[in-house]
């Protein structure tokens, strides 16, 4: 359908009510009718006007270009002629003494940027309704972030991208290191083990000019596979994966095994979002470098929970295959979060139904890795959502905040071998509370004055607020014993604990700013990004990275 | 009969003419619009093909640009293609502007 970019303003002449005492009422019409013929004629003009203003701009930038570009022909001319063919300079100096070669030539990128939006344009999008003020709250928000991105983002996709590409510059450089260390003859091996970037630019890039150098060995990879069975084809990548320690890899296998699980009517559902989850998994596992279990599990769960009674057997056959792996898997990996056995059970993400996830027997070390996705899933959930409601996009990077008190809360619960500590957290948490992000920052930020108490009634406050009556009561009555029992028992553990979430947060605090610093130093430009990838996947020299990286950010 | 009917009669053809009058100015505020569609749209196919030639004209100038300054190439290469650079922006700058 095409979009309207200007209409004419009184669309019908003479559909208005006429006045009631009037004795003549055709006169009366006819003078309404050319009154409104004038105003036609004055939005007639205004969209003229716009029309040959933009195309005035556009020629006026070309008339720029043709001047510049006739003083170059200028330029060249003249210097050609002063060119001397005896004048040979030596080869050698020519080759490594010459400044690399510079493009000015300037490249259209973020063309539908809201800068760009043409002026009728802009005007019919001031006539909408405005989003509500969230940004007023952003001075009170812990982590700096504007309130409004949570609600609406207009530059939310680009950011994914830029950091994915940024990401992948990064995981392209550390493979060339390793690389270099290794074997150079040893590639085929090389590229089996790193299997990230290969199963990455599968999505990314044109697959021919990757897969070339690993075909011969794909193809007795697949022949041994189908050799075995179908079935256990996907099995045996998945354990060689695991033990390669691709993590990406394994996630890609993974999404692969849901989507082949979820055939039918689900797949299609499945599909882009497991692929979306897959991005956002790349982000956001380097976001915060945490053991990774199954992303791809939360969105299987999330799309098949609209259409549901079929698939939560679909999607508990697919837990339950991946259980014997993923406890094993986490408890391999080092993990950075202090707590991984014990079970921290932090909101899952809400688009998430809870009987979908109650339904299967949940050993609680899945969800932990999940909830560092939720800051990155938020807007996609969002246009996915049917019944949950506005609140949604606000409560998962509430997650975050309330992840990081969390291992400390359930230190404190479990030190007081509390038995009704684990029902407490399966009970409070599935409704992810709104009003946390104001008391728990507040709790958080003060750790290392007190510890123990802050977190508790700030805690049990937002358990009041938020979780329905029954557990309310129940969280209450015990919470209230809890601030009795702790001021004796804290102090050793406090001190624990503080060190803790400062290692975590130096450790979070560290990465921001590593991300900041090559934010800044990028910014949004596109074609910087795109080339500084490209020169980093595609130049087989040694010593390509840090040159470039240098002269890039002229 | 003939009394009444005179001056509603007169009214009602004064009435049809003003609907055509206005008629008219509505039908010509309509080709108005049109022409200005149809200009915009023309324009914009020549203002892009104008914008096409001008990229590939600076991307071949700067690859002039680059290989005389490095001096490596031989003279005559580098003025055919100049005079080819400078015969067909005249031409098109001739057509278009």
């Amino acid at each position: 359908m095409p979009l309207v970019k200007s209409t004419i303003e009184p669309r019908h002449l003479c559909h208005t009510v006429l006045p009631r005492n009037i004795k003549n009422e055709l006169e009366c019409v006819t003078n309404i009718s050319l009154a409104n013929v004038i105003r036609q004629l004055s939005s007639l003009s205004k969209y003229a006007e716009d029309l040959f203003g933009e195309l005035f701009n556009e020629a006026h930038s070309f008339s720029f270009r043709v001047n510049s570009l006739q003083e170059r022909v200028d330029r060249l001319s003249v210097s050609v002629t002063q060119l001397d063919p005896k004048e040979e300079e030596l080869s050698l100096q020519d080759i490594t003494m010459r400044k690399a070669f510079r493009s000015s030539t300037i490249q259209d990128q973020q063309l539908f940027d809201r800068k760009s939006l043409p002026v009728p344009l802009q005007e019919s999008l001031q006539t909408c309704e405005q989003p509500p003020p969230l940004n007023i709250l952003s001075p009170y928000r812990d982590d700096g972030k504007e309130g409004l991105k949570f609600y609406t983002d207009p530059s939310y996709f680009f950011d994914l991208w830029r950091e994915k590409m940024l990401q992948d510059t990064e995981d392209k450089r550390k493979e060339r290191r390793k690389q270099k260390l290794q074997d150079p003859r040893m590639y085929d091996q090389v590229y089996r083990y790193l299997d990230l970037p290969g199963q990455l630019k599968a999505i990314d890039r044109p697959p021919e000019s990757e897969k070339v150098p690993r075909q011969p060995h794909d193809r007795k990879k697949e022949w041994q596979k189908l050799a075995l069975g179908a079935e256990l084809a996907q099995d045996i990548q998945e354990d060689k994966h695991r033990e390669a320690n691709g993590s990406a890899g394994y996630h890609n296998n993974r999404t692969q095994l849901y989507m082949d699980q979820l055939d039918g009517p689900f797949s299609l559902a499945a599909l882009p979002y497991s692929q979306m989850n897959e991005l956002l998994n790349r982000t956001g596992d380097r976001m915060y470098s945490r053991p990774h279990d199954p992303p791809p599990l939360p969105p299987p769960g999330h799309s098949l929970g609209e259409i549901k009674p079929p698939s939560v057997i679909s999607s508990s056959s697919g837990f339950s295959d991946s259980r014997p792996q993923s406890p094993a898997r986490t408890a391999g990996l080092n993990s950075s979060t202090p707590p991984p056995p014990p079970p921290p059970l932090p909101p899952p993400p809400p688009p998430l139904p809870s009987t979908g996830l109650r339904g299967t027997p949940p050993p609680p070390i899945p969800p932990l890795p999940v909830q560092h996705q939720p800051p990155a899933i938020p807007p996609p959930p969002a246009p996915l959502q049917i019944a949950p409601g506005v609140l949604h996009p606000a409560p998962p990077p509430v997650a975050p905040p309330l992840h990081s008190s969390s291992p400390a809360r359930l230190q404190h619960l479990l030190d007081k071998g509390q038995p009704g500590g684990s029902q407490l957290d399966g009970t409070i948490l599935p409704p992810p509370p709104p009003p946390p992000p104001l008391p728990l920052p507040g709790a958080r930020s003060s750790p290392p004055c007190l510890s123990g108490p802050p977190p508790m009634p700030a805690f049990p406050s937002a358990g009041a607020m938020a979780s329905p009556p029954p557990h309310t009561k129940h969280d209450v009555v015990t919470k209230r014993h809890h601030p009795a029992n702790l001021p004796p028992i804290s102090d050793a553990r406090s001190v624990l604990l503080e060190a803790i979430r400062k290692g975590i947060q130096l450790r979070k605090v560290e990465e921001q700013r590593e991300q900041e610093a090559k934010h800044e130093r990028v910014g949004n430009d596109v074609a910087t990004i795109l080339s500084r990838r490209i020169a980093v996947e595609y130049s087989d020299s040694e010593d390509e990275s840090e040159f470039d990286e240098g002269d890039w950010m002229e | 009969m003939a009394g009444q009917e005179d001056p509603v009669q007169r009214e009602i053809h004064q009435d049809w003419a003003n609907r055509e009058y206005i008629e008219v100015i509505t039908s010509s505020i309509k080709k108005i619009a049109d022409f200005l569609n149809s200009f915009d749209m023309s324009c914009r196919s020549r203002l892009a093909t104008l914008n096409e030639k001008l990229t590939a004209l600076e991307r071949r100038i700067e690859y002039i640009e680059a290989r005389v300054s490095r001096r490596i190439t031989v003279r005559c290469i580098v003025l055919s293609d100049l005079i080819n650079f400078v015969f067909l922006s005249h031409g098109t700058f001739v057509k278009y502007i």
